[in-house]
């Protein structure tokens, strides 16, 4: 036990009257090798509610030994103090000094050496008539130099009530010095871009400004302790890209911070705003999952490596080769194969043109997406089928290729002949074009079909999504390039006829289908105003394409019609363009007409919670207008009088979240289920720890056993 | 087909060029294939284990928090009941060897057959390679790889963080909890937790 020493005794006599005893007390100190530990007070005006009554714990370390801040960094633990005090009496949290940084090798540690005091405020209650407070207190430390020591102590201290005691008023007063100081005007927020977090400041004191900063987050478990963060000033901000831990434990929405700078003995105090959602876990899915079944009910889909990942990519790029939108305009282009097959080398040369134009398109796309989403949107694969504006261009795509597949218009009367020669004269450059169109047409129909898939990819490292994305036109176009590369196979195909014509006029139809599909989906986006302003449109396009384009039409008939044409499409667009803006429509035209039949509620965050908390069953369809497994599961397994009865008979909340159109909410709630397409259905048992996510394509057994599963009410 | 080779090639290239970036294991990614000896100087390779899971503790004898878990022989029981089970569990040791808590091969052995403790094997790593591979920071620290290779769990070894053996009763023990979910299928509820004890004793500037 530590000896009491004359000097104390003298400073003591002289500083404060009566109280030496409460610092003398043998029971308020604890000596070890390592540290030097005393229970100390300050109360200046006595012990009297209202007036300020401090208690602290005085850790003084042995050179180059340590104790921890309360995040400790990469290893360590914060000093723990737990009081006994008398009834009425509370204490509030360490007022811990601002911390200074302890590199260990490769590791980090945030914490303290020297003297170091650990305030903590006391309220006193009202009608404290003892003489003497008698406080007790239990404080743990762990404290290190290359080895590291657990220690801990109990503590006595007696504060005499009617006097004053401030022996150790300069202590508590570095102590505040040295405490992160509020920062009123400061605003921070960050938000998660892959491995980073990227924090901004706006608002810090003029002191501040320009100064080389430190981040020190008071959540452990999020940053890369060790990391040196990439800062700079802009407009008087400061921005800072922070590496995450890739081990990261927690994810918090706010993350109080301390920022600290040169020079300056206390840091700010922060509160960080994380305004994007973290990433799921541990779910950074190495994988596309299948494009049919196998989620996360089976083994985990992390199980698949990035191979095969690109296997699934290319056999759906395979598929899309018979999605209704692409097969016509390519089956036409590979018969035509057939009257060339003696042109080997321009066919070869055409199909590899044609690849190039199918993978760059696929990679632009998946690149531009990536860099909306770095830049802070929250975008899924299916982005592009979020806007009207893009919606009703493909639909007037789409019918203008009907129509041109119908024979009521060539292309080759629209265009200008000198680019008709331009094409002639440049095969290849055609066929690279074609297959930038192909992508175009195909596009639709990989949002619907491959939306939650593709999703999956766009979470993965950049170069990794990239390279799923090339895998996918690789298998787009790989049976045009076989078809190019041995006309033989072409060879197989029937001889060209009569029948081809017949054909051509036959695949004009599953266009026209897929026109209707695109009219729905806007319906759903922008209502029946917007739905009538596109048709109107798409009458007015065709009549231009018939008045320029028909084969049979003399070229005095031609002219009339055509600026009848041009006048139709200009009032056509003044009266559709804005009816398809975004922002003009009512909220909830589309939504609730998704929404509102049956038991089905509009999906929120909260009511999810609420839900659980109160015990119920959730499940969560996320779904969209223009997805089409997703209307398909509607409409079939969720439809079942067999589903539709266990929801009853356990009381499920049915929430619909509606993506169709553009949702910050529910893009971030898909990226914290590690998704960023739909469909995603989640079970939220109550009690259970996260929820549990069925298959894309849903089935009714499936939906059954997850609502008997752990945690589920039986 | 030139074009099929150099677009498949190009991929692969982008992706082995991610996959040296990314230094520090993270989970559900394909954890880091190591090489090491063990305490009686045989070759011990991760890929050697491939199809079964693999458990990977960081330990030091010197460390109070590694003296708690085999003090009340919660390490020793965890290890028992994993191999039990046909897992591989390998104890690995980054300290340096210019630290004062280092351990010589033998007398680390020694250590473990004294605790009773029952790896498959007790690995060396005084360089710290592989510490610095997995990022293990604290002893212990605690990895989960699954039978192909996916790491599936970091984190401690409870969620208890303190020295006190007497907390061990009433912790969850996170291996064990994470170790039945990925044994029966499962996906693991709580893939990263917080490590908590000393500081592994790397070998400063390397």
């Amino acid at each position: 036990m530590h000896a009491f020493s004359p000097f104390t005794a003298v400073l003591c006599a002289a500083l404060c009257a009566a109280p030496w005893l409460a610092q003398a007390a043998p029971a308020a100190v604890v000596s070890t090798p390592q540290v030097r530990a005393e229970l100390v007070a300050h109360a200046p005006e006595g012990v009297t509610a209202g007036k300020p009554l401090w208690l602290g714990l005085k850790i003084e370390h042995a050179p180059h030994w340590h104790t921890y801040w309360k995040n400790p960094g990469d290893s360590g633990l914060p000093t723990t103090l737990q009081w006994t005090l008398p009834a009425g009496f509370a204490a509030a949290d360490i007022e811990w000094p601002t911390p200074g940084r302890l590199p260990l090798g490769p590791l980090m540690n945030f914490g303290y050496e020297g003297t170091l005091l650990l305030p903590v405020v006391i309220t006193v209650p009202a009608g404290f008539a003892g003489a003497m407070l008698d406080v007790k207190l239990r404080a743990d430390w762990l404290v290190c130099k290359d080895v590291c020591i657990p220690e801990g102590g109990d503590f006595d201290l007696q504060v005499p009530a009617q006097a004053a005691t401030a022996g150790h008023s300069a202590l508590f007063a570095s102590a505040r010095a040295a405490m992160p100081q509020p920062a009123p005007d400061a605003r921070a927020t960050a938000t998660v871009e892959g491995q980073h977090l990227v924090v901004r400041v706006a608002g810090l004191p003029a002191a501040w400004q320009g100064k080389t900063l430190g981040f020190l987050p008071e959540t452990p478990g999020v940053i890369q302790n060790a990391a040196v963060p990439q800062t700079q000033w802009i407009d008087g901000s400061w921005t800072a890209r922070v590496p995450l831990d890739p081990q990261r434990s927690e994810s918090p929405t706010a993350m109080p911070a301390v920022l600290t700078s040169e020079g300056q003995t206390a840091g700010l105090q922060v509160q960080v705003a994380v305004t994007t959602a973290w990433p799921a876990a541990a779910a950074a899915p190495a994988a596309l999952p299948s494009l049919g079944d196998a989620q996360v009910l089976t083994p985990p889909p992390v199980s698949l490596g990035l191979a095969l990942a690109l296997v699934f990519a290319l056999a759906g790029g395979l598929l899309l080769n018979l999605m209704p939108c692409v097969f016509p305009v390519l089956s036409l282009k590979v018969l035509s194969f057939a009257s060339k097959a003696d042109q080997r080398r321009d066919l070869l040369a055409g199909g590899l043109a044609y690849t190039a134009g199918v993978v760059l398109s696929f990679v632009a796309l998946a690149a531009l997406l990536l860099a909306l989403r770095a830049g802070g949107e929250q975008l899924g694969w299916g982005f592009q089928l979020q806007s009207p504006a893009v919606v009703a261009t493909l639909a007037a795509l789409f019918t203008l290729i009907g129509l041109n597949l119908a024979g009521v218009f060539e292309f080759g009367s629209v265009l200008p002949s000198s680019w008709a020669a331009a094409r002639a004269r440049h095969p290849m450059v055609d066929s690279f074009l074609t297959g930038v169109l192909a992508v175009a047409v195909a596009s639709p129909c990989t949002a619907p079909f491959m939306g939650a898939s593709l999703g999956a990819a766009v979470a993965l490292p950049t170069a990794q999504a990239l390279a799923v994305f090339a895998a996918l036109g690789l298998g787009m176009a790989l049976p045009y390039l076989a078809a190019s590369a041995w006309p033989a196979l072409a060879r197989l195909l029937p001889r060209p006829g009569v029948w081809m014509a017949h054909f051509k006029t036959l695949m004009a139809f599953p266009m026209f289908a897929t026109v209707v599909w695109l009219v729905w989906v806007l319906g759903v986006q922008v209502g029946v105003d917007g739905v009538a302003a596109l048709l109107g449109l798409l009458v007015a396009l065709a009549f231009a394409a018939w008045a320029l384009g028909s084969p049979t039409l003399g070229p005095r008939a031609r002219g009339g019609f055509s600026a009848v044409a041009v006048l139709l499409m200009v009032a056509a667009l003044v009266w559709a363009v804005p009816t398809l803006r975004h922002d003009a429509v009512a909220q909830g035209v589309g939504g609730s007409s998704n929404v509102s039949e049956d038991a089905w509620q509009p999906w929120s965050a909260e009511r999810v919670a609420q839900a659980q908390a109160a015990g119920q069953t959730v499940f969560v369809d996320f779904t969209a207008a223009w997805c089409v497994s997703c209307q398909f599961n509607k409409r079939t397994t969720l439809a079942t009088a067999e589903v539709k009865a266990a929801f009853e008979s356990q009381r499920v909340l049915l929430l619909r979240a509606d993506w169709t159109r553009r949702d910050a909410a529910i893009s971030a709630e898909l990226s914290r289920l590690g998704r960023s397409g739909v469909p995603v259905y989640a079970v939220y048992a109550p009690g259970a720890a996260g929820p549990q996510l069925l298959s894309e394509i849903l089935s009714v057994s499936e939906v059954l056993e997850a609502l008997r599963g752990p945690g589920a009410p039986n | 087909m030139n074009k099929l080779l150099v677009t498949t090639t190009v991929a692969a290239a982008l992706t082995l060029a991610t996959g040296a970036a990314l230094a520090a294991a993270t989970v559900g990614q394909p954890a880091p294939a190591f090489t090491a000896s063990d305490t009686s100087g045989k070759t011990v390779s991760l890929a050697d284990f491939k199809g079964k899971h693999v458990v990977l503790e960081w330990v030091n004898p010197g460390c109070p928090y590694v003296v708690k878990h085999y003090g009340s022989a919660n390490m020793q029981g965890t290890q028992k009941e994993a191999t039990a089970k046909g897992v591989v569990w390998l104890t690995v040791n980054s300290t340096a060897t210019e630290h004062g808590d280092y351990k010589a091969p033998a007398a680390l052995a020694q250590w473990m057959q004294s605790q009773k403790a029952a790896p498959t094997a007790t690995l060396m790593d005084a360089d710290g390679k592989v510490g610095r591979a997995y990022g293990a920071r604290t002893t212990p620290h605690m990895y989960i790889v699954n039978p192909s290779g996916v790491l599936v769990y970091a984190g401690g070894i409870d969620n208890k963080p303190s020295s006190n053996p007497a907390d061990v009763a009433t912790a969850t023990n996170h291996v064990k909890v994470a170790l039945n979910e990925a044994l029966a299928g499962k996906p693991v509820t709580q893939a990263s937790t917080r490590p908590y004890g000393c500081s592994v004793k790397y070998a400063t500037g390397a």
